[in-house]
């Protein structure tokens, strides 16, 4: 079996991290380095990646550490907000289906009534309303009119924010 | 199930206010998060900027990796283990950027020599060098540039390799002389 590891590895580590490989490390190193296909390939890889490290590192702009702190802090802040806020969604759409629901109910009381309205409606004729109006139409605009300005307002109270 | 009432929203939506407001729950405070941040912001980025190919995703995963290491609720034995943590999300979020397709990680240079090819003596040589490096790696699978990286550009033990891949300490050396052998392959005839 090939062998992986040479008990000269990190020699070889320690002199190209700090910076004596290959000039100014010691003969028997070198020595070994030329005749050891471990660290040999050690030598070259770390050498590589050490050149690259420092590269990088003179490169690095990272930003203080206040602002990766704030940034955080919003966002984690945001996250509870969103996840506060879940419930709220859910009974909004509760009430959505519960409106619904009665809708339906309504519209099925009605649907057997359906045939019985629609004669009484008929019965309503032009002339008859002409006798009608004048007596309930005072009470049935105020009543409309009402509607029509409480609506609005009653829906602002219950959407509103605040 | 009883009925909800327009209080209980009115409850639930100062809930919400509250948690817009209140303290975060975070792992440490904010100058143990400076002290630890400043010794180790930089070899994060420099490890997130060489295993991504690009500085500016080392930036969003810079301050991504701090997030999600500030949210976590984890003891740690000693700093170092808190570090190897931190290489270990960042290490995953390199992962997760690289099965984004639209991210093209690892950049391969150009054959064209770039104009410091061209300067004279130990320069010219060391930039060669790293040209070289880059295309090897890019050559490389993803887990064996991060074995690479830690272990001879940040010096990094068996065991923080270890914890900071998520691998076991016993099969390091051994994935270790497989990725260094490759890598050596591949650097070819670049002098020792």
């Amino acid at each position: 079996m090939n062998a992986i590891e040479c008990s000269r590895e990190q020699d070889v580590i320690d002199a190209v991290s700090s910076g004596r490989w290959p000039d100014r490390c010691d003969d028997a190193l070198r020595v070994h380095v030329a005749a050891c296909a471990i660290c040999a390939e050690v030598a070259k890889v770390a050498r590589a990646l050490q050149d690259d490290h420092e590269a990088a590192w003179r490169d690095a702009r990272v930003p203080p550490s206040g602002r990766v702190w704030w940034r955080a802090e919003m966002r984690a802040r945001q996250e509870a907000a969103r996840k506060a806020a879940r419930p709220i969604t859910l009974v909004q759409g509760a009430a959505a289906v519960c409106a619904g629901g009665v809708l339906v109910a309504l519209a099925a009381l009605v649907w057997p009534m359906w045939p019985t309205l629609t004669a009484a409606l008929g019965l309503l004729t032009a002339s008859s309303l002409a006798t009608v109006l004048p007596q309930f139409g005072v009470p049935l605009a105020i009543g409309i009119g009402s509607i029509l300005l409480l609506t609005p307002v009653a829906l602002y109270f219950v959407f509103s924010e605040k | 199930m009883r009925d909800l009432t327009l209080t209980d929203v009115e409850r639930l939506e100062s809930r919400a206010d509250e948690a817009r407001s209140a303290e975060v729950a975070f792992q440490m405070d904010e100058d143990t998060f400076r002290a630890f941040y400043e010794r180790t912001a930089k070899p994060v980025w420099v490890y997130l900027s060489r295993m991504t190919g690009d500085a500016q995703a080392a930036d969003d995963l810079l301050q991504e990796t701090y997030y999600r290491f500030l949210r976590v609720e984890r003891s740690y034995a000693n700093d170092a283990h808190r570090r190897n943590y931190l290489f270990r999300i960042a290490t995953n979020l390199v992962r997760d950027a690289r099965r984004r397709p639209r991210v093209d990680l690892v950049r391969v240079p150009e054959e064209d020599a770039p104009d410091a090819l061209r300067a004279d003596g130990d320069v010219a040589e060391r930039t060669a060098r790293r040209t070289d490096l880059t295309r090897a790696m890019a050559l490389l699978k993803p887990r064996e540039r991060d074995l690479l990286w830690l272990a001879y550009a940040q010096g990094s033990s068996h065991q923080e390799i270890a914890e900071s891949l998520g691998l076991r300490t016993g099969s390091i050396k051994q994935l270790l002389f497989r990725a260094r052998h490759r890598l050596a392959a591949l650097l070819g005839g670049t002098r020792t």
